[in-house]
């Protein structure tokens, strides 16, 4: 266990009825603090049922969990972490018969669905396409439905977790940022659409995380069997990341401090870089008034003292001032080279990393690789560079989505086989590639034959259909065998006149026949895996549209669940979850993805620092972070040098938390050609340059 | 060492490695996930487990303040989990202490190892007895003998002694005061009663310390030779054991009602933001 220092010892020491604010840098030991505050807790015989620790995402609770579950000596209940996306599901589903009829559902003595967000994604389609098509919404708007849809999701969201009301979405919007009556038009199509899924939503007992949590705050939290059962369990609250946490979320927490014994809240200094997430440190604060103790952790137990003045230097270059700044000299914190083309950058990062790997003994996963994006191109050359040397690495943005995995596409099209009456049958490239997957050994070529021959009228032939019995003995009678056993597996269940919900035909496919013995997915675990993560989504399709077909017409769900599919509406979202991490390697990450699991390390490398990507934000047209927020004063407007200005200090906050997450040194990949070929000049390069020339004319001065 | 450090025994997966080590080492060891169906009637288990579900968390509901007619209310479409409501009403919570803690979990620790046992509810009268209430939607009650004999009964009573005693005042919760109860909803709100003893469990722990250490030593992990353990595993078809089995024949006795998955939707999962 990690000796604390005085402060910390202090800290953790004081008594157990005290409401503590901690604040202090990032890397300052607060957290190390509040674990051992927990442990201290149930050490002193408080019930670990009575506490709560509460973080703004579940990846800053790793360092709690991993403590507790360490704890074989602890006899008793157990702690619950919480985010407000949790609790209040919990909440609205625990408590939703006595507030589902106030909070304006429709049939309040039916049960609530709670929407993933593929499913929000779906029922948004159904629920407002026929409206944008009717009416020629967003015409003049060039992004994708799927994109477009999730902005207006986001309003819905922001006013939720900021606390306005979603009627309101369109005249914020439109009074910062509306210069022309083209864009004031979109402002309202977004209006009116946020409005009509609101009315469906309540109309259906669908919730979607805005009208969630709209329903914890304002109803679930008001009803007095709520709030006596919340009150009187938690009596002991740790927050962790206040800042980086949303107006919703430290409303609430506010409120509960009251009947707290005792709490622990952590804020970070000089943070709040998830304000696009709608964290607001600034609203934050307010709870440090209601805290008997105000304490603070000054000193980084992480930066070096060239790091820290690193960090200073490049936030001081934007403009944004530091609390604590160091003497030492930045430059030494900061290795680069040049590179003419874009691979020969990739290459040298990952020979670089190799090098601290290899020759100076740096456990790979004290490195860290990180863009403002991370594109496929980029993942495979860093991936591959690290490969051809030897190095482990990690990264937590998979490349492909669900629907493309192997396993999942074969289930897909043997799904569309199996169910002509869909008018989808496959097509002749999707069936070579599903028979190559689902009969152990079959080759590409052999399945093309198979295919071509066999492949007619949406079904699949018997093999005996093959008349040459040259070509059957060039496929072989083994493999022969093993292709009647799938197609008449399938035209029985065509013949059978059966239809299965689609979950259930993937998983009598996979048990009855892909997964044993000569087929491809038998013992096979990644398959294994994906099929069920398949079969998730599925269910989850069919229980929420079996759901709705009470108060609907019916749908073909299995028919419905494909077609998006191919819209790439459901199954399209990133396997997370089950991609087991190899502990010891280097992690290839998104800036702000690594930020978000606040895990320090020795070395960070920043790769394409001439990017735009690190200042600006994505193109939304639907949708403002800033406007949307609670500090945006009513009627002002957004300007050019509003937003030159939140690009400086964004970067500026960014550059900063990353330097408190690093001990010795940031390595920065740059080419004088991007990825797609251009000279880069974005906002970061041009800071390291002035902060460059900077030092080099006050070393002259000297 | 074949788990990792922070491996949490549960009466679910000690039942599994009683039944067959393979299914252990599938499920706990390796994480395998395999969607195969457990019975032929896919959407019958389905429909029957997802009621059992909805009972137990209509009882943690009404435990919670729910009013128990605006929960019945909403049972207009199934009249068998409005039966078993009723039965719970009118028998459910006969005769029990007064202080009641629903869907609550407590973990103690044995042979270096964490043992956590998920309770329907406990109904405490701290210097009283201390009630074990398990809810059972099997329509068909077991002999006490094959009850006596379950996981969950010996994980169950064992860990309230161990680890209840914030719940009981302070006090390490006396074996002889422990009571576990089976309710039987769909059988009338039949109860099967179990007292304890301080030499049952004294019992109790020799029998989990040695499982603990056998699977902790364990460097292989056997299918199991009696293949009519395999007919309701979703693993069968990778073992090479066989079609699901029928639903008819399905214990729901012995399944093990968890929630369904709540997926905590959080803000920063919305795909918009790419970073």
């Amino acid at each position: 266990m990690i000796e604390l220092s005085k402060g910390q010892t202090e800290i953790l020491e004081l008594p157990l009825d005290r409401r503590i604010w901690l604040e202090g840098m990032a890397g300052g030991g607060k957290t190390t603090v509040a674990v051992r505050r927990v442990l201290h807790l149930l050490a002193s015989g408080v019930p670990a049922e009575s506490i709560l620790i509460f973080v703004p995402q579940r990846s800053l609770a790793q360092p709690y969990i991993r403590a507790l579950r360490g704890l074989t000596s602890h006899r008793g209940g157990q702690v619950s972490i919480h985010t407000i996306g949790s609790l209040s599901l919990q909440m609205v589903e625990t408590f939703w018969f006595l507030i589902a009829g106030q909070a304006g559902f429709k049939h309040p003595q039916d049960l609530p669905n709670f929407l993933s967000l593929e499913l929000v994604q779906y029922f948004m389609t159904r629920a407002i396409e026929p409206l944008v098509d009717k009416r020629d919404y967003f015409s003049s708007v060039r992004i994708d439905r799927p994109r477009l849809y999730s902005q207006i999701v986001d309003n819905m969201n922001k006013a939720a977790l900021v606390g306005f009301p979603i009627s309101e979405i369109g005249s914020r919007l439109k009074s910062a940022l509306a210069s022309g009556v083209e864009q004031a038009h979109i402002f309202d199509d977004a209006q009116t659409c946020a409005m009509a899924f609101r009315q469906y939503c309540l109309k259906h007992n669908l919730l979607d995380f805005s009208l969630q949590l709209e329903v914890f705050r304002a109803h679930v939290w008001a009803a007095p069997a709520a709030r006596r059962y919340l009150r009187g369990r938690y009596r002991h609250l740790i927050v962790d990341g206040l800042e980086e946490d949303n107006p919703a979320s430290q409303e609430f927490l506010k409120d509960l401090l009251e009947s707290c014994q005792s709490a622990l809240i952590l804020y970070d200094r000089d943070a709040g870089f998830r304000r696009f997430l709608g964290a607001d440190p600034d609203s934050a604060r307010r709870l440090r008034e209601r805290c008997e103790v105000k304490a603070t952790l000054e000193d980084s137990f992480v930066m070096g003292p060239e790091v820290s003045a690193l960090g200073a230097a490049l936030a001081g270059q934007l403009g944004v001032t530091v609390s604590v700044e160091s003497e030492a000299d930045p430059r030494r914190a900061l290795i680069t080279v040049a590179h003419r083309y874009h691979p020969e950058m990739v290459d040298w990062v990952a020979e670089q990393a190799a090098f601290l790997a290899r020759e100076r003994g740096v456990p790979p996963n004290e490195i860290v690789i990180l863009a403002p994006f991370l594109s496929d191109a980029l993942r495979f050359g860093l991936v591959d560079g690290l490969e051809r040397r030897g190095i482990p690495w990690r990264t937590h943005r998979p490349s492909r989505a669900l629907r493309d995995e192997p396993a999942a596409r074969t289930l897909l099209t043997l799904a569309r086989l199996a169910h002509p009456q869909w008018g989808l049958p496959p097509t002749d490239f999707d069936v070579v590639l599903a028979l190559m997957a689902a009969i152990d050994g079959l080759d590409l070529v052999r399945a093309k034959l198979l295919t071509e021959m066999l492949y007619r009228e949406d079904r699949l032939l018997q093999f005996a259909e093959v008349h040459s019995t040259a070509m059957q003995e060039r496929i072989t009678f083994d493999l022969g065998e093993r292709y009647d056993r799938l197609a008449n597996w399938l035209n029985r269940y065509i013949d059978g006149g059966r239809a299965d919900a689609i979950d259930i035909f993937f998983r009598r496919i996979f048990g009855g026949l892909l997964s044993r013995a000569g087929f491809g997915f038998h013992d096979d675990i990644d398959a294994g895996n994906i099929s069920m993560n398949l079969v998730d989504s599925a269910r989850e399709f069919r229980w929420a549209l079996d759901f709705m077909s009470r108060y609907d017409a019916q749908i073909d769900l299995g028919l419905d669940y494909v077609k998006m599919v191919d819209r790439g509406v459901i199954a399209n979202s990133y396997l997370r979850d089950w991609i087991a991490d190899v502990e010891e390697s280097v992690l290839i990450a998104p800036a702000y993805t690594f930020l978000l699991n606040n895990r320090p390390v020795d070395y960070q490398f920043w790769l394409n620092i001439g990017s735009e990507g690190w200042s600006r934000r994505l193109y939304q047209p639907l949708t403002h972070p800033h406007v949307l927020s609670r500090g945006w004063p009513p009627g002002a407007v957004w300007s050019e040098d509003d937003e030159q200005a939140m690009n400086r200090l964004t970067l500026g906050r960014l550059l900063l938390a990353l330097t408190r997450r690093c001990r010795k040194a940031v390595y920065l990949g740059y080419s004088e050609l991007s990825e797609s070929g251009y000279e880069p000049r974005g906002l970061l390069l041009e800071t390291i340059q002035g902060l460059l020339r900077r030092l080099a004319r006050e070393e002259q001065h000297v | 060492m074949n788990l990792s450090d922070d491996f949490a025994f549960t009466q679910g997966s000690l039942g599994d490695y009683a039944d067959c080590a393979r299914r252990f080492e599938l499920r706990f060891i390796k994480r395998v996930r395999y969607p195969a169906l457990e019975v032929q009637d896919a959407l019958g288990f389905e429909t029957r487990t997802r009621q059992g579900a909805r009972f137990h968390k209509m009882v943690q509901q009404h435990l919670l303040g729910v009013p128990a007619e605006a929960l019945a209310a909403s049972l207009a479409d199934d009249e068998e989990l409005a039966r078993w409501w009723a039965n719970y009403l009118a028998r459910g919570l006969t005769d029990l202490p007064t202080q009641r803690l629903s869907e609550i979990t407590l973990q103690t620790h044995l042979a270096g190892r964490r043992l956590v046992a998920k309770y329907d509810l406990l109904a405490l009268a701290p210097g009283g007895r201390a009630v074990i209430v398990d809810w059972k939607t099997g329509a068909r009650v077991p002999s006490q003998s094959s009850l006596r004999g379950r996981m969950q009964t010996i994980v169950y009573r064992y860990v309230l002694a161990q680890a209840g005693a914030h719940l009981y005042a302070g006090e390490r919760i006396p074996p002889e005061r422990i009571r576990m109860d089976y309710v039987y909803v769909a059988a009338g709100g039949e109860r099967v009663s179990f007292a304890y003893s301080a030499a049952q469990m004294r019992e109790d722990e020799a029998l989990l310390a040695e499982m603990i250490a056998a699977i902790d030593r364990a460097e292989t992990f056997p299918l199991t030779d009696d293949a009519r353990r395999c007919r309701f595993c979703s693993y069968r078809s990778l073992c090479d054991r066989g079609g699901a089995g029928r639903l008819e024949d399905f214990d729901f006795d012995e399944y093990e009602y968890e929630d369904e998955e709540i997926f905590a939707l959080d803000f920063d999962q919305i795909a918009e933001i790419e970073f």
